[in-house]
């Protein structure tokens, strides 16, 4: 038993960091709104064709880290995960994303998980969605500004 | 210690489990482009495992054919969002096909061609289009025909931000390049660059004039990342192509919004035109290009939910498709104007897809108007006329 366990514990994190990405569909979007139980949920929403997206998850990485007790940042990609599971996976580890709990789209075309998730949003990357405690939300897309990422927290 | 062991069972099963989702074979992907022949047989392309893949209906897409492969060899293909392979037709009913190939880097890809001169059965080795050869993007390939039989294939190119970047300079987006084939696809003549700082993430539409030049519309950058529309000729001799703001949004945004236009132009010259913009709420547009000034009746013809719209012209008959998105899934909703894009009736919603969807694409046969509608169940048509 001891063995076993030594050797699941050994197992656990190569296929944490291999295979964290995990898919969102529309049935999971209610559980990701959910309001945080104290200070702010940032989704933060990318996808492989933005060149803007990276240096946006970079600025938000780096708030995250300052600020590691209240802030809880996932990452989501608009991106179809069964098409493309290995070049999210890739595009991650490059962008030093690895590390943050990943989503991607599971579905074939983004629309509806766009509507899901913000209803206001048109699908432009990069999108970053905050939600708070107090149930309160913020949706701004487009690279954020110094000003926009001090407004965040 | 059992207990440790159960939780850590738990935590594995959904791992594997996401893992393993990752091995499912490959649906094709949604970008699919349908054009009609002179004779009236409905052609669509799509790509599936590295092919394009050409398939044909003589009972208006009730019906496919057995697929041709384009490319004989496999090769990585651009597919999804709001790149597609292209179809269009020549003089002689010649079939064309562009697309484009995605490159080991991200944001790179080569602007793809090959023709079939005997009605899709064999078609000729794909050549690349452009000279340049840098492994950067040349990619969201638009084609047409224009008037004299010529090629004309435009693209959105990074050369000019890659020289930017490497002198310094700041440069936003990309540039818009184009070039065309005198001799039926053979060979195409060294490309010329349309205008720089353009949007590099949306489709450029093209139609043809009335003077039978090909021109672009397309979602240009103006001053700070507003991310208004630019309407070009692609001219082919003398001068060259100039392109002039069209659209006056004012939306700014330092992203990618994955949303082109659509482009027609009627008999009597007037270029009826849709777009989108966010600037305040998501809006799809119509309005009638006016280069240099704001468009004439502009009217939003949709909000919050909608998004790809196409439009098309027939006499004074003007239609707008576009898919409009809910939590149950997909609507696509038409509006049609009778008089020339002055007005235009209420939207109908004429067709619904509980999966996902591709971008919607009118097609005219003899005055009768379709919407080409690739959903993840198939590829379907829908007559605009015989729907409640």
């Amino acid at each position: 038993m001891k063995r076993l366990l030594a050797l699941l514990l050994l197992v656990i994190p190569t296929l944490a960091s291999a295979a964290s990405l995990q898919p969102l569909a529309g049935t999971d979007v209610p559980a990701l709104l959910q309001p945080p139980a104290h200070g702010e949920r940032i989704i933060a929403l990318w996808s492989l064709d933005c060149a803007y997206c990276e240096s946006n998850l970079e600025a938000l990485a780096t708030l995250q880290r300052a600020h590691p007790k209240s802030i809880e940042l996932i990452t989501v990609t608009t991106d179809d995960i069964t098409a493309q599971r290995p070049v999210i996976e890739a595009r991650l580890r490059k962008m030093k994303m690895a590390t943050y709990p990943a989503r991607a789209y599971a579905e074939a075309s983004p629309e509806r998980i766009n509507f899901l998730l913000d209803p206001n949003w048109g699908g432009e990357t990069p999108r970053v969605l905050v939600i708070r405690a107090d149930g309160s939300r913020t949706g701004i897309s487009g690279a954020l500004t110094p000003a926009q990422l001090q407004k965040i927290r | 210690m059992r207990h440790l062991l159960a939780i850590l069972l738990c935590l594995l099963s959904p791992l594997a489990l996401a893992h393993d989702m990752g091995q499912m074979a490959k649906a094709p992907e949604l970008g699919a482009s349908a054009a009609f022949d002179s004779h009236g047989r409905l052609w669509v392309v799509d790509a599936v495992d590295g092919h394009v893949r050409l398939r044909h209906s003589d009972d208006d897409g009730h019906s496919l054919s057995a697929p041709i492969l384009v490319n004989a060899q496999a090769e990585r293909i651009y597919a999804e969002g709001e790149n597609r392979p292209k179809l269009a037709f020549g003089p002689h009913d010649e079939i064309y096909v562009s697309w484009s190939q995605p490159r080991a880097k991200p944001w790179t890809g080569f602007v793809r061609f090959a023709r079939s001169l005997d009605g899709g059965a064999h078609f000729s080795t794909p050549i690349t289009v452009h000279h340049d050869r840098a492994e950067i993007t040349h990619r969201f390939d638009a084609l047409a025909v224009d008037g004299k039989g010529r090629i004309v294939i435009a693209w959105i190119d990074k050369r000019d931000l890659l020289a930017a970047e490497a002198a310094k300079k700041p440069y936003l987006g990309a540039a818009v390049y184009y070039s065309w084939s005198d001799d039926g696809g053979v060979t195409f003549v060294p490309e010329r660059k349309l205008v720089d700082q353009s949007c590099e993430c949306c489709r450029i539409a093209l139609a043809t004039t009335p003077q039978g030049d090909v021109a672009a519309f397309f979602r240009s950058i103006y001053g700070d990342n507003i991310r208004d529309h630019a309407y070009a000729v692609l001219t082919t001799q003398g001068q060259a192509a100039t392109a002039t703001r069209a659209t006056f949004s004012d939306w700014h945004i330092a992203g990618c919004p994955h949303h082109g236009p659509g482009l027609a132009i009627g008999a009597d010259g007037t270029r009826h035109a849709v777009w989108y913009e966010a600037k305040t709420q998501p809006t799809i547009w119509y309005g009638q290009l006016d280069p240099g000034r704001p468009p004439h009746h502009r009217l939003a013809i949709a909000t919050a939910g909608a998004s790809h719209a196409d439009v098309a012209v027939h006499g004074h008959d003007v239609w707008v498709v576009w898919n409009q998105v809910s939590a149950a899934g997909y609507s696509l909703m038409l509006r049609h104007s009778t008089d020339n894009g002055t007005h235009f009736g209420p939207a109908r919603d004429i067709a619904q897809s509980t999966v996902a969807v591709g971008s919607p694409q009118l097609l005219q046969k003899n005055g009768h108007v379709f919407a080409a509608w690739n959903t993840a169940d198939g590829f379907r048509l829908i007559a605009t006329e015989s729907t409640p």
